[in-house]
């Protein structure tokens, strides 16, 4: 036996080792020794399906609490705050009422200067499908599936701050720092598919949403449950693959063969301290979502027909579209929360904050969501996805019947228009209602929590039990209330 | 009996929750044998049962209107319905709620969860008829509430109980014997006598002491978080001195590096970083003065119970000095919106929120902030005891104290009381240039609305103002917005104003919040412009005469809160909800002016600021159940600075050898600090939420010599590292100690523990001999990719690369609310918001990618390669010997050697296959196996 010969022969048997004592079964094994072959970057699309094997990393699934309605989640997040009054919340009184000054509602909070009138939508409304769902010209595409939404008119936020607003839709508190859905579902449930991060978050193409980073993180959860952005340009995940100037892959896996090699020795001296061995196994697992990272980004193996779906052919929809099918192709591959974002923080007007003028605003960004959104849906129900796939469509508030300068709208957290798909929710319904001028919400107030808790029972999680002791205290996403959304969990 | 039950059930739950998600206490119990005989239960078997859920449904609180105090209680029941069934354990909810058998779980289930014994008991009792024959649970001897003013707003404040003054944390450390044992080496220091009769108790077996390697290495990751340099390392190992371990520690103490490292692990109790958070995550311009301030005075060993009152009450000390002032920083670093503050009153409560949370956890191990909105659920403290910690807040202002003597700082001012004499008749001339200009400007905006508005707006504008529509005067007020003329006569020069403005608009890209208030550009005549010009040309030659501005800390002190100045993006205007008080003086009292603090009311939250004055003023209080002697108020005893001396008294509270908190809750962080975990595991939560301490006469004991030793952590920290508990090894194993103490609480080995963040990024720069060892002063900014910049848009965030300046120590790293450094973030930076007790310690592939892939960990592996090239040559042998000292501190075993030659040869022939030449060969492979080595477990593990 020549050296080289006995060297791999010793870097098996290291490897089966530590992958026994990881906890992996033979499935594992085999499949580590496939990737242990030298030059085998590209795995094939099964291996980089599933949790085969693999145990003891914090994010391998996790029973439910009961049955679950989905298995994973969408949210298609709109920063900046949509016009309910504009979409899908008609008014006639704001018709009647155009240009009058609005009275009886108390006294007028608004965060630009001074109230200005009532003002009607700019949009003509009509009514759609069986249901009869109401949806303004903006969304020609998601007018013709109203049928398969649940529309919810009746969500109320605390503040008018379109950061704190983002931390009270996608963290549950108003504070800054708590655990995003996101997370608090990876941490429930685990992901099933552990060659991919469990909660991805894909940005509007131009850059962050307003707050940033806090909508996705942990908070006081460890930073396994953070959501892992995936970029648009190069590597999908941060330090998905080196530099070339510093490192082939065929020298990372040299080294890497070597690192569990020396690795072996030092931890026998710690029976009982499973985080070194699952250290060991984050670096197998990091070394094959090098693979399986860029195979479920790569959307060239899609048909046209798909792309067209998504809009991907129209540069105005495309971006998006993007978007939307890696949101498709993700959760097909276990991927428990998939966040897009659309708006970027990078000028109020990259985002659906219609200060200056709600037509220009949100006719471009209606437009770029519209038909992506409908392709997304479509192609997770011709794939047989939506049942286990639960679609939101939300995002931090609704805006004012009041106008500004008589063309823009400014922050409403009174009322909001947010709908779900999938998961067996029942489409056709039209849930809560606002005041007659959508000032506040009026029937069947939703709040954050509400929502929360209602998002967590479909994926099977009661959210009265998913908790985490941090300071003292038992945390939940819901605080202490959260009333399920009676239509949606029926 | 029960404390220990107690403790083994907390155990249970932390190990629970490390593992499955779901981590309910109640379902695992479930699965459990059943731990007691059947056998006659009475009552008073499960009144201590009882009595913990009578915390929440008993005769002060009864939540879902479930009292169970009595039997009657349970079988009366609450919203949803009898709890008892007398007879049938299997239908009373009492029982099958905290079984985990019926769903949902209460919502704020108290931790620990019953443990199975205990629910096998409640079982038993009421399968035996649920006999009750004494009087109701009398757990709250009631005593008089003590304000009148309670009762007119319907609070009734929890009363204490003999057994809420029981808890152990409220009890003075009492100063125990120190256990004798028999091993001679577990008998020289006073913390072995305690751990060892433990361990004797338990019948756990020690690790031998570790090697000297071993300890030079431990001390120094943990001490000052660097890499023990291979020389000390041998010369340690060959010292004969009996002492020899006691000078290292000593010289370790006395480097200034170990500040750095201790300095961090306060840092993260304090919540500390460089931005505020929140929409434009602005910098706190002198954060990281603060941030020296506490590298100092751990090197310093600056006495604790001063450290305490200085960033608390820096101000109000009697003879404050630069650091004392710069401690008060502490009251800034914390989560700030500083975007229109005035117009949200409520912010300042949250903030306050912040304050109580921060101190309380931090200094005292309670969370008091739990009691905003009602009682605390589980420790002895009421919504009036948060309110009166509040009042002791209450006073203070943000305040930017001038560091610089007093004569320098009285200098400055008149130097710029000068100028501002100069300035002010040129900008009133330039206001009078403009003012035809601004005058035209708004008749030119009421053109431009014209053209720009749709038709019925230009209706509205050309309307008459008196035959408007109410809705028309709302447009037209929107649309033309330029406000009133300014009267040039009016305008008075603040230089500071337009020098600090200035200042901050460079230091912070706020990109949006730049344009709030920014009046739009006037395009004069030729002729105009040029006066114009010639005027600001004399102007900035004045303001260049402005000495530099001193250097100021971002402190506080009191003053009235309701007349701050206008902040970023402030603007009084009518409705946007902004409040208005009828009050004229003064925001900074001066010297000699008589001062009080704003009313304070309770259960106010600023949310309706005439509503919140409709309860009863609070005044600063100590909380009741620690029965404090010390005054409510200490103002300095200075003539020219009024202060209330709130917050002096409550620091002095809490910095009092009679705490029976502070003194412990320090010395378990420290002990967590060293040992990865505290006496008490939760080392920012002495309540009953928390755990009980492991070993609590030693807790005491150490609680007590720290203060006899007039609270120096240093001290401490020798006292702990010279014991054998610290020195032993890790690497040891015993089969029955692993079964019998599996998480290693009772200390029979030494808790090997991943290194922080920071110190992973330390010492990888320490090994590859590029560590930039400049101390103190602003942040750095670490090298993150353009795209990650990009997630989060506002604040600050300098792009830079990786090279020299960016290679400081990680504790000198610009700490962002709105965006963490990746690298730091993926290993657990703790949450920059709230305290942090203790940091995480995940394991995630993601980690992996950082440390294989990040430039910066290649770059490092190069560097590392060409130290040991330099310092080996070209023997292999020799190379892999330096690699393994530098980067392990120790040599490699035969085996290693042999694996590592083996691996040089094949890298050094695959970089020839490559067309590498030989010197380029031979780099090559090193860095393979220099990266190698920076991801080993045993580098990145203190053992």
């Amino acid at each position: 036996m020549n050296n080289d010969e006995r060297n791999r022969k010793e870097n098996y048997i290291s490897r089966r080792k530590f992958w026994m004592e990881a906890g992996m079964g033979i499935g594992g094994l085999a499949l580590l020794d496939l990737l242990g072959k030298d030059n085998l970057l590209a795995a094939t699309n099964a291996s980089c399906v599933g949790s085969a094997g693999v145990t003891g990393t914090p994010l391998m699934p996790k029973a439910p609490h009961f049955k679950p309605r989905a298995k994973s989640m969408i949210s298609l997040f709109m920063s900046g705050g949509v016009s309910h009054l504009d979409t899908f919340q008609y008014k006639p009184a704001l018709e009647k009422y155009d240009r009058m000054p609005m009275e009886g509602k108390g006294e007028i909070k608004v965060r630009q200067g001074y109230p200005g009138p009532l003002m009607k939508s700019p949009f003509a409304f009509k009514q759609h499908g069986q249901s009869g769902a109401w949806v303004s010209e903006i969304f020609p595409n998601i007018a013709t599936m109203v049928d398969d939404l649940a529309f919810i008119h009746s969500c109320q936020g605390i503040s008018n701050d379109h950061v704190i607003s983002h931390y009270e839709w996608n963290t549950g508190s108003i504070q800054m720092g708590f655990p995003s859905v996101g997370a608090w579902i990876t941490y429930g449930l685990g992901s099933e598919n552990q060659n991919l991060p469990g909660f991805v978050v894909v940005l509007d193409q131009k850059g962050g949403p307003y707050a940033g980073p806090p909508n996705w993180q942990a908070g006081f959860l460890p930073a396994a449950y953070q959501g892992t952005v995936f970029r648009s340009k190069g590597d999908p995940i941060l330090d998905l693959s080196a530099p070339g100037q510093y490192m082939t892959p065929e020298q990372q896996r040299a080294r890497l063969d070597q690192m569990n090699l020396l690795n072996e020795g030092f931890d026998e001296k710690y029976p009982g301290m499973s985080e070194l061995s699952a250290r060991i196994a984050s670096y197998e697992l990091a070394y094959r979502m090098q693979s399986c990272a860029p195979e479920a980004v790569d959307i060239s193996s899609e048909s046209d027909e798909t792309k067209q779906l998504y809009g991907i052919n129209d540069p105005v929809t495309a971006p998006y579209g993007r978007q939307c099918l890696l949101a498709r192709r993700l959760v097909e591959r276990g991927v428990r929360f998939v966040q897009l974002m659309s708006g970027a923080y990078v000028s109020i007007e990259d985002t659906w904050d219609a200060h200056a003028n709600i037509v220009t605003n949100h006719t471009l960004h209606a437009k770029e969501v519209d038909k992506p959104i409908k392709g997304l849906i479509t192609d997770l129900k011709r794939r047989g996805l939506l049942d286990e796939t639960l679609v939101l469509w939300h995002s931090e508030f609704g805006r004012m019947p009041i106008s500004q300068r008589g063309v823009g709208r400014d922050h409403n957290p009174g009322a909001m228009t947010v709908f779900m798909a999938g998961a067996g929710v029942k489409g056709g319904q039209s849930i809560g209602t606002s005041d007659d001028v959508g000032y506040k919400a009026e029937e069947q107030r939703v709040t954050s929590h509400d929502l929360h808790a209602t998002l967590l029972h479909l994926l099977g999680i009661d959210h009265k039990r998913l908790t985490y002791y941090f300071n003292g205290r038992n945390m939940r996403l819901t605080d202490v209330s959260g009333e399920l959304i009676p239509q949606i969990v029926g | 009996m029960a404390a220990e039950a107690v403790r083994r059930s907390r155990a249970r739950y932390a190990m629970v929750l490390g593992m499955v998600v779901t981590g309910i206490a109640a379902i695992t119990l479930f699965f459990e044998p059943r731990l007691v005989a059947q056998k006659e239960v009475s009552e008073k078997d499960v009144l201590p049962v009882i009595q913990r859920c009578s915390q929440c449904h008993g005769a002060q609180l009864q939540m879902s209107k479930l009292d169970l105090s009595s039997r009657e209680g349970m079988l009366k029941g609450g919203e949803k319905g009898t709890a008892l069934v007398p007879g049938n354990a299997e239908a009373s909810p009492l029982y099958l709620r905290v079984a985990g058998l019926q769903q949902p779980a209460m919502p704020m289930a108290p931790v620990p969860a019953l443990n199975a014994q205990e629910v096998a008991l409640l079982k038993d009792w009421i399968n035996q008829g649920a006999k009750w024959e004494s009087s109701p649970v009398a757990a709250h001897p009631l005593v008089p509430a003590p304000t009148s003013g309670l009762s007119a707003v319907g609070y009734k404040e929890r009363t204490l109980t003999a057994q809420d003054r029981q808890w152990w944390a409220f009890q003075k450390p009492v100063r125990h014997p120190v256990p004798v044992v028999s091993d001679a080496r577990w008998s020289r220091n006073p913390i072995d006598g305690f751990v060892r009769s433990m361990l004797d108790k338990k019948g756990l077996e020690p690790a031998p002491e570790a090697d000297r390697r071993t300890l030079i290495r431990r001390a120094y990751l943990d001490l000052v978080g660097l890499l023990p340099p291979p020389a000390e390392v041998d010369a340690f190992v060959k010292d004969p001195a009996p002492d020899a371990y006691e000078k290292l520690v000593d010289r370790l103490l006395a480097s200034p590096h170990y500040g750095e490292r201790w300095g961090r692990h306060w840092l993260d109790v304090v919540r500390f970083a460089d931005s505020s958070g929140f929409e434009f995550d602005i910098s706190i311009a002198n954060a990281w003065r603060y941030r020296d301030y506490v590298i100092k005075a751990f090197n310093q060993d600056k006495p604790y119970d001063r450290f305490v009152v200085e960033q608390l009450a820096g101000d109000e000390v009697d003879q404050p000095d630069n650091d004392s002032l710069t401690a008060t920083t502490y009251y800034r670093v914390g989560p700030r919106v500083r975007f229109r503050e005035k117009n949200y009153p409520s912010y300042r409560y949250d903030y306050m929120d912040d304050m109580i949370r921060t101190t309380f956890q931090g200094f005292m191990g309670l969370s008091v902030n739990c009691a905003r909105c009602h009682d605390h659920k589980f420790d002895p403290i009421s919504r009036l005891d948060y309110y009166k910690s509040m009042a002791a807040f209450w006073g203070y202002v943000d305040y930017d104290h001038p560091l610089a003597p007093k004569a320098q700082v009285d200098e400055y001012a008149k130097i710029v009381k000068v100028l501002e004499k100069e300035m002010t008749p040129l900008r009133q001339e330039i206001a009078r240039i403009e003012k035809p200009y601004r005058e035209k400007q708004r008749a030119q905006q009421v053109e431009d609305a014209l053209k720009k508005y749709p038709a019925d707006i230009q209706a509205a504008i050309r309307t008459p103002e008196a035959q408007r529509t109410p809705g028309q005067k709302l447009l037209v007020a929107q649309v033309l917005t330029l406000g009133a003329d300014v009267d040039p006569d009016s305008i008075v020069v603040d230089v500071n104003a337009s020098a600090k403005a200035r200042a901050r608009a460079k230091a912070d890209q706020v990109f949006g919040a730049g344009d709030y208030g920014r009046r739009g550009g006037l395009k004069l005549s030729e002729a105009d412009e040029a006066k114009r010009a010639a005027l600001q040309a004399k102007i900035d030659a004045i303001e260049d005469r402005l000495p530099p501005p001193l250097p100021v800390a971002d402190g506080v002190r009191d003053g009235d809160y309701r007349l701050s100045p206008d902040g970023l993006g402030d603007s009084n205007i009518p409705g946007t909800g902004r409040p208005t008080y009828d009050i004229k003086c003064c925001y900074i009292p001066a010297a000699g002016q008589k001062f009080e603090v704003p009313p304070l009311f309770f259960a106010a939250n600023g949310e309706d600021i005439k509503a919140d004055e409709k309860t009863f003023q609070v005044q600063p209080g100590f909380l009741s159940i620690l029965n404090s002697t010390s005054p409510a108020v200490h103002p300095p005893n200075r003539p020219d600075y009024m202060s209330s001396g709130r917050r002096r008294a409550l620091a002095e509270a809490i910095a009092s050898k009679d705490n029976p908190l502070s003194a412990r809750v320090m010395i378990n962080r420290v002990w967590a600090w060293h040992f990865g975990r505290g006496i008490v595991s939760t080392p920012g939560n002495f309540g009953k939420m928390g755990t009980l301490p492991s070993h609590p006469e030693l807790l005491d004991w150490l609680a007590t010599e720290f203060v006899g030793q007039g609270w120096s952590i240093k001290k401490m920290h020798r006292l702990i590292m010279t014991s054998a508990t610290y020195k032993m090894a890790s690497g040891f194993s015993r089969e029955a100690d692993l079964a019998a103490d599996p998480t290693n609480a009772y200390l029979w080995r030494f808790p090997a523990r991943r290194m922080e963040a920071e110190i992973i990024r330390d010492t990888v720069l320490d090994a590859s001999g590029k560590l930039n060892l400049q101390a103190g002063g602003e942040p750095f900014f670490p090298a993150i990719p353009v795209s990650v910049r990009a997630d989060q848009p506002r604040g600050t965030w300098d792009l830079t690369k990786e090279e020299p300046s960016t290679w400081r120590r990680g504790v000198y790293a610009y700490v962002k609310r709105g965006l963490k450094y990746p690298m730091f973030e993926v290993f657990d930076e703790p949450d920059l918001n709230v305290t942090s007790e203790k940091r995480a310690t995940s394991t995630v592939p993601t980690q992996a990618l950082t440390l294989l892939n990040n430039e910066f960990m290649l770059m490092q592996a190069g560097h590392f390669a060409e130290r040991v090239i330099k310092e080996a040559g070209a023997d292999p042998e020799k190379e892999i010997r330096i690699m393994y000292q530098i980067a392990l501190s120790r040599d490699p075993s035969p085996s290693e050697m042999r694996n590592n030659l083996a691996f040089l040869e094949k890298q050094r022939a695959w970089a020839r296959g490559k067309g590498a030449n030989p010197e380029n060969e031979v780099r090559s492979a090193l860095a393979d196996l220099a990266h190698v080595t920076l991801n080993l477990n045993e580098f990145v593990y203190i053992k």
